[in-house]
């Protein structure tokens, strides 16, 4: 009860300045409910998407909680975009050191050190976490700290450290983690880190192995081996990245290569075992296109950090969902409609949790949209998933929106999809020794050529695509960019030059 | 005698030799290649070396981020120079090339018009030739333009065409001096402010440029001269950037002035002298109010002169003189156009144009930085060239559209932008029938390198009514010239304020900011932006 009189006696000052005749009403149903806390809002996960959807609600008036069981951001602010992209920057500096005496500087050689990077990056994400701390007290939404579980009451009621919260709508953002292997699967892979753990690492790894050839294993493959660290990159196909164009497929994978890391093709990890000189790592390799050959076997000693980046899993466990009658997919992920409704009534699930489009942005932008369904009353608030602006902070960086070339010749067949394609050495590298191509693909379809796919690698990419992505969202077609003057000398030009 | 080509039926007399003339301090002799002002002394070598003052900046950066270079840093101007030139030679021959390969006929030659449709050219060894076309294209482009009122500016400074092609960066060390005078009419006391104010000047640094002028050619070079460790000042009239958005023209020397570049803001030269020690000194007026002059001077190890578009000067008190109206000049001297009725503008002495690049003889058109009115940009002469090439050929109708065009200023801090300025969109539709959208953003590579963010800003001018279209788009921040492209596409579309905002961000970027933009600024919140 004291918890209750509490909140009642918070609730009250901020409704009594807003509204005195609900105020009645909440203190009434409060006490009906006997220790449950209610909220017109209950948000489980203060990430990207569990904040924006609160502090929207929040500023259209509905009470809000917001219930998080580690650090407020998320993964984006903690073990994601954010630090991530401190690495990143940390690493084209590596890219510059070389590049200096090319043009013209004299003495810059530089010894890099991680630690100094690493306690600036951690200043810098605490910052972060105490920012949104600020921002919740500001919009006067309650922070609980915990493990959400649903209860079993008939009403959907969530119970963090056996006290009892509910609301009309529940929203489920608690997002994702890393997917790891058990030690069943291969012996010793718990010797490995997650990308979780890299945001950890104290000191740059001498030699580093990475498993996996999604974003995230590319990503940290391109930091570990700019900064220093010899890094081999094991993946179980031919290329990187295969469910991007194959243009970014194959070039970024030539790209890993040229930079200096060691490719393992067709290879899978066996096992892992610990010496006293770091981790020896047995591999086997297969062309599985080529039948009859033999598995080879291969072993990489003397590791110091052995990282797996082979996907990510939602985080649904210990929510006790399927009591609810919330719907999970095969892969475990909340299953939803387009508003971000479950199967449940009154309880909607976005961001990584729902599996799809794993993004910030996304999840920020579903978020705000879902609290204007609620609380304003616009029911066909909703987010348009298609055209999804993405950057992956390889080096060089790579940008890509819409279908790639085979996705559009699957919808719309192969006479009607023309792509044009580009490949030129940015002007930036026409005086260094280190040469770096940029590669183009625009992606039409139809005979007024609208763009439906925009994918890139190359310096500046990054920065770039924004602008394109608003106007592919608004239908442009290949007439539209080629009537864009172009601005120069850039490398955007090049897309609205295109022949 | 060539005649007319089927298929490419006219001459262009952009490519047609131009030699630039033995340089006043006799550094150096250039006759440039193919590729006219954007190759050989424009984009190209410009933007090289903003790539070199970048990683300067760059290098200060790098302490921050873990990396700690020990050893003193210099930066040795004539292996950058050297690095540029090829290049650029590299390109003069690649497009030698691509005439060849499309067999474009080309003439090492100095032409000029005897009627509508003869050439006449004079090479370098007095050979003469007569050309006869259907049709002619002038593009011949402009030159930088030296003051004329300022005794010296010819002989002892420079200007950007010679900038880049110096083989040496010029000399060191100076003195400082200041000389103040004020009319009778002004107080004793005030002479005393005066002279404090200006004080703290008289002990500089070293190894100075001045350059004067703040049109983006101006801000641009004092801007890759900073950034590359050498002392710059910039010398400006009235406002920068004229004919930009001036907020964000004050961000942007905001951020050179915080670099450490010293702005002179009021200030019209008078005069240059070559003293004994090879240091130019400078005489200037500093216009402090319509009673106010102070007359200063100072050394200087260079001048380069970039004068924007009609710099207004006073060559004496209380006499205003209009000098130099335009900051580039046209090369139209010698081509024989007024005889044969091509028309040149009075003010500018540019060629005046139609709609359809005709000049004032219809089968003469001028296309580029030559031609009256147009955007002295390479992208939009190239374009506009292209397009009209198609309709000599009758392939197309299409006319160029000179709306919209997207440029980015290369200064230390990019700025690029499309459509309207805040200024234009505002005299255009009033103040009360707009809505400008802005934001002072952090880039995530300011943030570890501790760098001053308070001049990376975005602005979008939207048409207040209806469905919001987006007037103008504005941002200063990195990479501006590969940000805006983009958004030059979607304004070119028709973008409104609700598209930008339905766009879905890439995170962490400095070009989302763009998509996130939703103070306005009539609502006077602070727009400073917070968390991600």
């Amino acid at each position: 009860m004291e918890v209750l009189v509490h909140f009642s006696r918070m609730q009250a000052s901020y409704l009594t300045f807003r509204l005195p005749v609900s105020l009645v009403c909440v203190v009434r149903r409060r006490m009906a409910s006997d220790a449950v806390t209610r909220f017109d809002f209950l948000v489980i996960g203060g990430g990207s998407g569990g904040l924006a959807g609160a502090r929207r609600a929040a500023e259209l008036g509905a009470t809000c909680a917001v219930i998080e069981n580690n650090r407020l951001g998320g993964t984006c602010v903690n073990v994601g975009c954010v630090p991530k992209k401190v690495m990143w920057n940390t690493s084209v500096h590596a890219e510059y050191l070389h590049d200096h005496a090319d043009y013209g500087f004299e003495g810059a050689q530089a010894h890099f050190s991680w630690q100094l990077i690493k306690n600036k990056r951690d200043a810098y994400v605490s910052h972060l976490n105490q920012i949104y701390r600020n921002n919740l007290d500001k919009a006067r939404i309650q922070t609980i700290q915990g493990n959400a579980r649903f209860t079993d009451d008939p009403e959907p009621t969530v119970d963090v450290s056996g006290k009892k919260y509910t609301a009309p709508h529940i929203l489920i953002a608690t997002g994702g983690h890393p997917s790891t292997v058990s030690d069943e699967d291969v012996p010793g892979a718990s010797l490995g880190i997650t990308s979780d753990g890299f945001f950890e690492l104290e000191s740059c790894p001498r030699h580093s192995v990475l498993v996996g050839a999604g974003y995230i294993a590319v990503e940290m493959a391109g930091i570990l081996s700019s900064l220093g660290s010899k890094t081999s990159l094991i993946i179980r196909h031919d290329g990187v990245l295969r469910n991007f164009d194959a243009l970014i497929s194959s070039n970024c994978t030539k790209e890993l290569e040229n930079s200096g890391i060691d490719l393992w093709r067709n290879t899978q990890v066996k096992s892992v075992q610990k010496t006293e000189q770091g981790l020896n790592i047995t591999l086997g390799t297969k062309d599985a296109k080529d039948k009859d050959a033999k598995e080879k076997t291969d072993r990489i000693q003397g590791v110091d950090c052995l990282l797996w980046a082979i996907g990510r899993e939602p985080n649904t466990a210990g929510l006790n969902l399927s009591q609810m009658g919330v719907k999970l997919d095969p892969k475990g992920c909340i299953v939803v409609d387009e508003f971000q409704n479950t199967t449940r009534q009154g309880i909607y699930a976005l961001g990584d949790v729902c599996g799809k489009a794993l993004l910030t942005p996304v999840a920020i932008a579903a978020g705000r949209k879902l609290a204007h369904r609620l609380f304003e009353g616009k029911a066909e608030s909703k987010l348009d998933y298609t055209n999804i602006p993405t950057v992956v902070f390889t080096h060089p960086p790579i940008g890509t929106i819409g279908l790639t070339e085979d996705e559009a010749i699957r919808s719309w067949g192969k006479t009607s999809v023309k792509a044009y394609t580009t490949s030129f050495t940015p002007m930036y590298y026409t005086i260094t020794s280190r040469k770096t191509k940029c590669v183009m693909k625009l992606v039409c379809v139809g005979k007024e050529e609208k763009v439906v796919g925009l994918h890139m690698q190359g310096p500046g990419c990054d920065e770039m695509l924004q602008g394109f992505a608003v106007a592919i969202k608004m239908g442009a077609t290949k007439a539209d960019f080629d009537n864009t003057i172009a601005i120069h000398p850039t490398s955007s030009e090049e897309l609205v030059t295109m022949r | 005698q060539p005649s007319w080509d089927k298929k490419w039926p006219f001459w262009t007399m952009s490519n047609l030799q131009r030699e630039v003339q033995c340089l006043p301090r006799g550094l150096c002799r250039t006759a440039w290649g193919l590729g006219g002002t954007c190759v050989n002394v424009g984009c190209i070598p410009k933007k090289l070396m903003h790539q070199a003052a970048l990683l300067g900046v760059a290098m200060d950066d790098a302490g921050k981020f873990g990396w700690s270079i020990p050893g003193p840093v210099s930066h040795d101007w004539s292996t950058l120079a050297q690095a540029v030139q090829n290049y650029v030679k590299s390109l003069n021959w690649g497009h030698r090339v691509q005439l060849q390969n499309r067999k474009v006929k080309y003439f090492n030659t100095r032409g000029s018009l005897l009627d509508r449709h003869t050439v006449r050219g004079l090479d370098a060894k007095g050979t003469e030739m007569t050309l006869t076309a259907r049709n002619i294209v002038i593009a011949t482009g402009g030159r930088p333009r030296y003051p004329t009122h300022v005794p010296g500016a010819r002989e002892f400074g420079i200007t950007s065409d010679d900038l880049f092609w110096l083989k040496e960066s010029p000399g060191k060390t100076c003195v400082s001096r200041l000389l103040i005078w004020l009319p009778g009419s002004v107080l004793l006391v005030f002479r005393h402010v005066v002279v404090h104010l200006c004080s703290s000047d008289l002990f500089r640094s070293s190894q100075s440029w001045l350059v004067v002028g703040a049109s983006y050619v101006g801000l641009e070079c004092a801007g890759l001269l900073a950034g590359i460790g050498l002392d710059a000042s910039v010398m400006v009239r009235s406002v920068a950037l004229r004919g930009f958005d001036q907020q964000m023209a004050r961000l942007v020397t905001g951020h050179m002035e915080a670099c450490g570049t010293r702005f002179h803001w009021g200030c019209v030269p008078t005069s240059i002298e070559k003293l004994p020690s090879g240091l130019l000194q400078v005489k200037w007026t500093e216009v402090r109010s319509d009673l106010e002059r102070v007359e200063r001077e100072d050394t200087f190890s260079s001048v380069l002169w970039a004068i924007g578009e009609r710099e207004v000067g006073r060559e004496r008190w209380g006499e205003e003189v209009a000098v130099d109206k335009m900051g580039r000049v046209p090369e139209t001297t010698g081509l024989n156009l007024p005889q044969v009725g091509v028309q040149l503008h009075p003010d500018t002495g540019k060629i005046v144009v139609a709609t359809d690049e005709r000049t004032t003889v219809s089968n003469v058109y001028a296309i580029g930085d030559v031609a009256e009115g147009r955007p002295e940009l390479t992208p939009t002469a190239v374009k506009a060239g292209k397009l009209l090439a198609r309709r000599l050929a009758g392939q197309s109708n299409q006319l160029m559209d000179y709306h919209s065009v997207p440029t980015t200023v290369f200064t230390p801090l990019e700025y690029g932008c499309v459509g309207l300025s805040e200024e234009s969109a505002e005299s255009r539709y009033g103040k009360d029938n707009i809505e400008v959208y802005h934001a002072f953003y952090k880039p995530l590579e300011f943030t570890i390198a501790e760098r001053d963010a308070s001049h990376c800003y975005v602005k979008v001018v939207c048409d207040r009514a209806g469905v919001q279209r987006v007037l103008g788009l504005h941002f200063t921040g990195p990479s501006a010239g590969e940000v805006i492209q983009g958004f030059a596409v979607s304004v070119r579309c028709g973008l409104t304020y609700a598209q930008l905002r339905d766009t879905v961000g890439i995170h962490p970027t400095c070009a989302e900011e763009l998509t996130k933009i939703h103070i306005t600024k009539r609502s006077g919140l602070d727009a400073t932006v917070t968390g991600c």
